[in-house]
């Protein structure tokens, strides 16, 4: 590991909430045209996750994105891994991967596999893809900065579907038994899973009781609002001794008419016509 | 090799282990899943409270919250039983520390059949299968004490996963204090000239008594511990075979992608042409439940049973093929 910086790191951009949204526009662009070009991923997901990545990496967390080994850097994992375009997507906007990288993704031995790897790419901090172990590996991240006093905050972005794996809930028990004030989970909640609405395929709700039962602070946010993103990660105190859960209400598809709320989009891909449309709308 | 009457156990060996690299200033964090009493863990968390984390009886967390550590800059070493780890941690251990290639240590306590009665929830007879089928995990299977140190120490120095098979019994000492465990080695404990017999863990002691019968009735039996699965010295393992012509495997684990797996594999793509006897439990079986000795006696892995299987191979040595 390198020197650090502790105590002067910052977020590398501190863009205004209508500065994200304007990140979040081009994010979002990058993903139909990514998506189209690879002929696959989760387009759904991506989408749906967007606004979420842009508030992170462009206001909120603290990192030089050409030092991914700084050990006082705030981490990000992504524990939904299905959600790896809108995030290359990110790290490309971001300057942490060459956009050219794009071009690459889902390739055979791309850089830019179909789900997190952290030996290709920078910023991962661990592999994800099978779902309900983002969670866990934060608590350990979250418990490793109190354990060396520390300041480092970590984010771990969960589907909703994904809640629904009992791994998560070892990890939000043991989260707030060790007090990990630190540590932000933010639940991607589209309501949609693979097969179909997660109230239908296993309920979820009431997901905010539950949480907070857990030993969670919880809030719940418009997961599609940058504005309201930024300032509620801004009043999260690191220092606190619970935990914090974000329930981020967010569309599935968002941005594009045609993607929003359809679980077929799950993981479909734009083609022809409706790459043009979903750009247009996008501008 | 030393004759020492003397027994000890693996566990206070690997904790021994712990507590010195800690004391060499290695940042090491131990976890448990409220398996400290399992992991005889008692002398670490005493001189270093800190430095132990105990997730509650949650296997899945436990490799998780592991690899989170080492992703903070820590070595994580898990100790809790190996049928749990390997079973109910299956995924973590792939995707959070084998894939992810995290600086974990896995320390699989009471492998085997070392908790006999208590039946298959509790036997790990996989362990090493399961590792074997994994990337980027080195994989021991330490025989004693002194071992167990070693092979401790070597994982802690080395950057990556590492799966340690450890077992709760009080083991003979067969290494001389000044052994030095080396990853890869083939460790060869007895020469003998009639038939080899590999063997794996705690079931080398068995090896080494049935050597000592076998030379009474005129049968050198050699004794390689194979304590180093991965990695592993394949030329070696082929050098002993050939001098003895005939090679027995011993293990308390399947013979589904154990050590004979490891060893038959070795000698047949290399076209030894070595006869072959593998002992251990029968693919697609559970092992049967009861007293260890029992189990061991049962599936011919004792002592008598490997001197039995020497017999049978001296007298039919030359034969093109194994008899069932």
């Amino acid at each position: 590991m390198n020197g650090g910086s502790e105590g002067c790191l910052e977020n590398p951009f501190g863009l205004a909430p209508a500065e994200v949204e304007a990140k979040a526009r081009e994010i979002r662009k990058k993903i139909i045209l990514m998506n189209s070009h690879a002929g696959q991923g989760h387009t759904g997901a991506d989408l749906s996750e967007t606004d979420i990545l842009a508030t992170l990496f462009f206001n909120v967390m603290h990192y030089t994105p050409d030092q991914p080994d700084d050990p006082y850097r705030d981490r990000f994992i992504l524990s939904k891994g299905h959600g790896v375009g809108g995030m290359y997507c990110t790290f490309a906007e971001a300057g942490i991967i060459s956009p050219a990288l794009l071009d690459t993704y889902l390739q055979f031995d791309s850089p830019l596999p179909g789900h997190p790897v952290r030996q290709k790419t920078p910023f991962v901090e661990i592999n994800t893809g099978a779902l309900g172990h983002g969670l866990s590996v934060g608590v350990g991240l979250a418990l490793s900065a109190v354990m060396r006093n520390r300041d480092f905050r970590v984010f771990v972005l969960l589907g909703d579907g994904e809640m629904q794996e009992g791994s998560n809930w070892e990890a939000l028990m043991s989260a707030a038994h060790f007090k990990l004030g630190n540590l932000v989970a933010i639940v991607d909640r589209n309501t949609l899973q693979l097969a179909d609405r997660t109230e239908t395929i296993m309920a979820l709700e009431p997901l905010a009781e539950k949480l907070t039962a857990f030993g969670f602070d919880t809030v719940e946010v418009d997961g599609n609002d940058p504005r309201k993103l930024i300032s509620m990660f801004n009043a999260i105190d690191p220092h606190a001794t619970r935990p914090h859960a974000v329930i981020a209400r967010t569309i599935k598809g968002k941005g594009v008419s045609f993607i929003e709320d359809q679980p077929a989009w799950h993981h479909k891909i734009p083609v022809g016509d409706q790459v043009r449309q979903a750009i247009e709308e996008l501008e | 090799m030393t004759t020492s009457s003397e027994t000890r156990d693996l566990r206070e060996a690997a904790v021994d282990a712990l507590v010195k690299g800690v004391e060499k200033d290695l940042d090491i964090v131990v976890l448990v899943s409220d398996s400290t009493s399992t992991a005889s863990i008692g002398p670490f968390k005493e001189r270093f409270p800190r430095r132990l984390v105990n997730v509650g009886i949650a296997e899945q967390n436990l490799l998780g919250i592991a690899a989170g550590l080492s992703r903070g800059g820590f070595i994580a070493v898990t100790a809790n039983a190996a049928c749990f780890l390997v079973s109910r941690s299956c995924e973590q251990l792939k995707t959070d520390v084998c894939y992810s290639d995290t600086n974990v240590k896995l320390l699989g306590l009471n492998a085997g059949v070392a908790y006999g009665p208590l039946a298959s929830t509790h036997h790990a007879i996989n362990d090493i299968a399961v590792m074997r089928s994994m990337g980027n995990i080195l994989i021991f299977a330490p025989c004693d004490a002194v071992e167990a140190f070693g092979a401790v120490t070597a994982a802690l120095s080395h950057v990556g996963p590492v799966y340690v098979r450890l077992d709760n019994a009080k083991l003979p000492v067969f290494h001389a204090p000044d052994y030095r465990f080396s990853p890869g080695a083939v460790d060869l404990l007895a020469p003998g000239a009639d038939v080899m017999i590999f063997a794996m863990g705690s079931v080398v002691q068995e090896a080494m008594n049935a050597r000592e019968m076998l030379s009474q009735e005129g049968v050198s039996a050699g004794v390689a511990n194979v304590s180093s699965l991965r990695p592993v010295d394949r030329n070696e393992i082929v050098r002993l075979a050939r001098s003895s012509g005939a090679v027995i495997t011993v293990e308390e684990h399947s013979l589904c992608g154990g050590l004979g797996s490891l060893v038959s594999e070795t000698l047949a793509e290399c076209g030894a042409g070595v006869k072959i006897v593998r002992l251990g439990f029968p693919e697609g079986e559970f092992a049967k439940c009861g007293p260890r000795s029992e189990i061991r006696k049962h599936y011919g892995i004792d002592s008598d049973g490997i001197r039995r299987s020497a017999l049978r191979m001296s007298e039919k040595k030359g034969t093109p093929c194994r008899e069932t």
